[in-house]
């Protein structure tokens, strides 16, 4: 059975993973046919997933219900909410309105959803100027370079900065394009460098975790 | 407790009135102080502007509900651009939880300006694999999408007519909320199928794009409610962006203060001891 369990998938895994790293680079119609299916393979295995997700989901909270483990209620809510998006959803067979009338299954997307989502959207400006209020504070020299640029570009990215200051949209434009665009360059190199180094480890099976644990 | 310490330690309920006066006052009482085009936000606009007659527009909404505010003006304002251009519009959502705005969105646009669904534009929906889709769509669009969002095969759609793949595409945008989104369609999708991709994004993320930006990976980028309101401002239709832009302006300033505030307390607060320090020895 280790070869099933281990062997086999790192197989596939080592193949498929030098096949299609190659493939970016064979303009062939074969090769680009190769690349039709397989994409749309990944598309079935993302529906797959999706089930597999909400599953798990479902799981979890049903053991959270079970146990009556701490804020197990809400666990109820979200299995009331999900089951009811779910009924309205078929029954509505997926869409939210028919000739122009909204089915079930929209008035959940509108008038639920759509404000919930926007509310948890809308309460972060709150937060976040609490949050500056309590914690941007120059405690140190990187500190203060920090909260001056900060100033700088939210002054600079509203009419009325650049009405009070008119300097400041063209600072702030520079700290966008120069400061901002070399520093989030050099950490993108890395953090792609460092996805180049693990492709190689999981395709060469120097990385095995997401295989799994279990018995072998 | 000194006045210095009691004002660090406000109760965050007056900040959350301050700035909810802040965001509500302006709404109410619109200043409408002139908006500043960045050349960003022009590129996208120059572009779309060149474009002939018919060309394929791509518009992928990538983004759900709690975006709405920043993108769903973006959207709105690209739209009536590209229908007032008389470009073939063709949408989509790599995000499920939008897909049900994004039709309303464009149905409601396209309403406004007077085109027909199927000869005029064409709502995809999602499709599941996130940037696999991508892909697919470069490969064969009637793979990835072989049905529109109300079930119309895409195949003989007129919209579509010469559209095979995102080859066929002459200017994509991506007005993304995060991943996927637009690095996803300049990685899967313009790197290799090669065709004009420019991006949208919420304010928090354009910090993010600006290395895409500035190597020609996006021609052009409209960040947040101030890129809306400024391509509103650009196609000459002034709306919901330009009308939320003195409230965040105002909001912006009351965050600035309030942060120059608590610098002032607490650098109020650190000489004090130094002082009783000196004093007593």
């Amino acid at each position: 059975m280790i070869f099933l369990r281990r062997q086999l998938p790192l197989l596939i895994t080592m193949i498929t993973g030098l096949l299609f790293a190659g493939q970016y680079y064979v303009p062939h119609p074969a090769s680009e046919q190769l690349l039709t299916s397989v994409t749309k393979w990944l598309q079935i295995i993302g529906g797959f997933a999706l089930v597999l997700g909400v599953t798990s989901l479902f799981h979890q909270h049903a053991v959270k219900i079970r146990r009556k483990e701490a804020g197990w209620g809400y666990s109820l809510v979200l299995y009331a909410g999900m089951l009811g998006t779910i009924a309205v959803g078929f029954w509505a067979n997926g869409k939210e309105s028919v000739d122009g009338a909204m089915t079930a299954f929209g008035w959940v997307y509108s008038f639920m959803m759509v404000p919930l989502q926007g509310t948890m959207f809308a309460i972060l400006a709150f937060f976040i100027a609490s949050a500056a209020y309590r914690s941007f504070r120059a405690r140190s020299r990187e500190a203060a370079v920090l909260l001056i640029a900060a100033i700088i570009v939210m002054m600079g990215r509203v009419p009325l900065g650049e009405y009070l200051i008119p300097l400041s949209g063209d600072v702030s434009q520079w700290i966008l394009n120069v400061l901002n665009a070399s520093v989030r360059r050099a950490i993108l190199i890395g953090v792609s460098l460092g996805a180049i180094a693990l492709s190689f480890k999981i395709i060469f099976g120097v990385e095995r975790s997401y295989l799994g644990g279990g018995k072998e | 407790m000194t006045f210095a310490e009691r004002m660090l330690k406000i109760d965050r309920r007056i900040i959350f009135l301050v700035i909810g006066l802040c965001t509500l006052l302006p709404l109410l009482y619109p200043v409408g102080l002139p908006i500043k085009i960045s050349p960003e936000v022009r590129s996208v606009y120059d572009y779309m502007e060149a474009l002939p007659e018919r060309s394929v527009f791509l518009l992928s909404i990538d983004f759900d509900p709690a975006s709405k505010p920043e993108l769903h003006p973006q959207a709105i304002a690209l739209l009536r651009h590209a229908f007032r251009k008389n470009l073939r519009v063709v949408s989509m959502t790599l995000w499920v939880s939008g897909t049900g705005m994004a039709d309303q969105l464009l149905t409601q646009v396209a309403k406004e300006m007077g085109k027909e669904n199927g000869k005029d534009y064409v709502f995809l929906g999602w499709s599941p694999g996130g940037t696999a889709v991508i892909i697919n769509m470069g490969q064969d669009l009637y793979t990835a999408f072989p049905s529109d969002y109300g079930g119309r095969p895409t195949k003989g759609i007129p919209v579509l007519e010469g559209v095979h793949s995102l080859k066929d595409v002459n200017y994509a945008i991506s007005l993304g909320a995060g991943n996927p989104g637009v690095e996803a369609w300049y990685v899967f999708g313009k790197d290799k199928y090669r065709f004009e991709l420019g991006g949208g994004c919420t304010g928090v993320i354009a910090p993010g794009l600006y290395p895409l930006l500035r190597s020609g990976q996006i021609n052009g980028l409209i960040g947040g409610l101030r890129g809306a309101a400024e391509y509103e401002s650009l196609i000459g239709q002034k709306a919901r962006a330009v009308a939320g832009m003195d409230a965040q302006s105002a909001t912006h300033v009351a965050i600035i203060v309030l942060v120059i505030i608590c610098n002032v307390f607490y650098f109020n607060l650190r000489r004090v001891p130094r002082q009783q320090g000196h004093g007593t020895s």
